[in-house]
């Protein structure tokens, strides 16, 4: 019997629409990372996190790094908006007891695609 | 704190927003502090059309129907928030002024909500799609390893029971060249060509009801009656034996590689069932069979022979040359009792 991934093993959709929602508002009130979802709607930034965060669980969601890369080509990040966005999805996932172990797979899958998003 | 103050502290704080608007000039007379939070500051002589999403709010106001109620939803953003408010507009009852009594309730978060849910729903409907797609695929695969009605049973009971099939006939055939033919030739051209031929071999059984078993190298196992009844299973394994031969014999006319085989038909019990667990796969083992193997060994080269207990059950279409129980197959061109 395969191993359950982080998604099943936190409680599914239940949880992680709670994970989004919490870390959709810790974006949105953010002062460095903010201003990057102004013009971004409300529905798509949902639509982004949902299938992200699922997706770095081991949900039903896949990502491709080029629909990643896409999303953010016209934005202007810097080094320190990524580490400011690691520290708030760390800081959202301690808040859902999720365990340092898996917590470390979710930022490390997040560190991989750094270059991506990262224009310097 | 008389009652009255009690009141208006309560409205104030309440978390709907509230307003009494003059409808004709859209003068702002009261606002609760949850309706200034949401739509801006109101200062004295606030109009609606001047807050925040207010001209929309005011063009709704206007076709308010004298006694009616309306209701309206408006988006707007706040601190980078798509904020959705709903709002149900009642008409004051003062007989002096005509004003309009607004409630607004914040319903972003259910909005927001409702995007998570379609946003998940796809991805599930993807995921559904997927997974179905996969479900055909292994389908197929497996109904390639066995008979439909045992997959069935398969599917529902996670084993197929093994069934005694009482009166069936098989054919069995192998080449006599094989081994010269395996040493002359590079493998991939003989998996090739014997992928032909097989091929071949399961069209033309499914012309005449029935169906390869396996496949072992150089032999060819089909079996007519198995799992479903068929009435004229030995002619149905004659015609397909002879056509099998005639394919071939067709074939090496026309090909460097020269397939000779040898094909031997019986009649009578066969089990059939999954064997394997972890690697199952569906095979027929029995009487009949072992029969069926034993006649073609007596078979001269591309020749069908014909056990005893095959021959029984074959009609005026066929006739069988030579000895008793290892005969040769021959057709005769009359009709059969069977096809009449």
């Amino acid at each position: 019997m395969r191993e359950k991934t982080p998604y099943e093993k936190y409680g599914g959709f239940s949880t992680v629409s709670k994970i989004v929602m919490r870390l959709y508002d810790k974006l949105l009130d953010d002062d460095d990372v903010g201003p990057f979802f102004d013009d971004v709607d409300m529905p798509r930034l949902i639509d982004h996190q949902t299938k992200f965060v699922s997706s770095l669980m081991g949900g039903p969601a896949s990502f491709s790094d080029t629909h990643i890369a896409n999303a953010h080509r016209n934005l202007t990040i810097h080094n320190a908006h990524f580490d400011k966005l690691k520290e708030l999805i760390q800081e959202t996932l301690d808040e859902f007891s999720v365990e340092p172990g898996d917590a470390a797979a979710v930022l490390g899958a997040f560190e991989a695609r750094r270059g991506l998003l990262v224009e310097d | 704190m008389s009652l009255e103050a009690i009141n208006e502290q309560l409205l104030r704080a309440i978390g709907v927003g509230v307003a009494l608007v003059h409808t004709p000039t859209g003068a702002v007379r009261y606002a609760n502090d949850t309706f200034g939070e949401w739509f801006g500051p109101i200062e004295d002589e606030a109009r609606l059309p001047d807050l925040m999403a207010g001209a929309e709010i005011f063009e709704a106001l206007k076709q308010l129907e004298a006694s009616g109620t309306l209701t309206t939803e408006v988006s707007f953003k706040r601190r980078r928030r798509s904020m959705t408010v709903a709002i149900e507009v009642n008409r004051a009852l003062d007989e002096e002024e005509d004003l309009a009594v607004l409630v607004c309730q914040n319903i972003s978060r259910i909005k927001e909500l409702e995007s998570m849910i379609d946003s998940y729903a796809m991805m599930v409907e993807r995921n559904t799609h997927e997974i179905r797609r996969e479900k055909e695929h292994v389908e197929k695969l497996l109904l390639n390893m066995m008979p439909r009605t045992a997959y069935e049973e398969y599917k529902s009971f996670g084993v197929v029971a093994p069934r005694l099939f009482d009166d069936v006939t098989v054919l069995t055939l192998s080449f006599a060249n094989f081994e010269s033919i395996i040493a002359e030739h590079d493998p991939a051209v003989i998996v090739s060509e014997l992928n032909d031929v097989y091929t071949a071999f399961d069209r033309i059984g499914e012309q005449f009801g029935c169906e390869r078993v396996r496949t072992t190298g150089d032999s060819y196992v089909a079996v007519s009656g198995v799992p479903d009844p068929v009435r004229d299973h030995a002619g149905s394994v004659a015609s397909a034996a002879i056509r099998f031969l005639r394919y071939l014999e067709q074939r090496n006319t026309s090909h460097p590689i020269k397939w000779i085989a040898r094909a031997g038909i019986a009649s009578g019990p066969v089990i059939g069932s999954v064997v394997g667990v972890q690697k199952y796969i569906y095979d027929v083992f029995g009487p009949a069979v072992s029969a069926a193997d034993r006649t073609r060994s007596a078979a001269p080269e591309m020749e069908v022979a014909v056990d005893g207990s095959a021959e029984r059950h074959l009609d005026a279409r066929y006739v069988i040359e030579g000895l008793d129980g290892a005969g040769v197959l021959r057709e005769t061109g009359k009709a059969g009792a069977m096809q009449s």
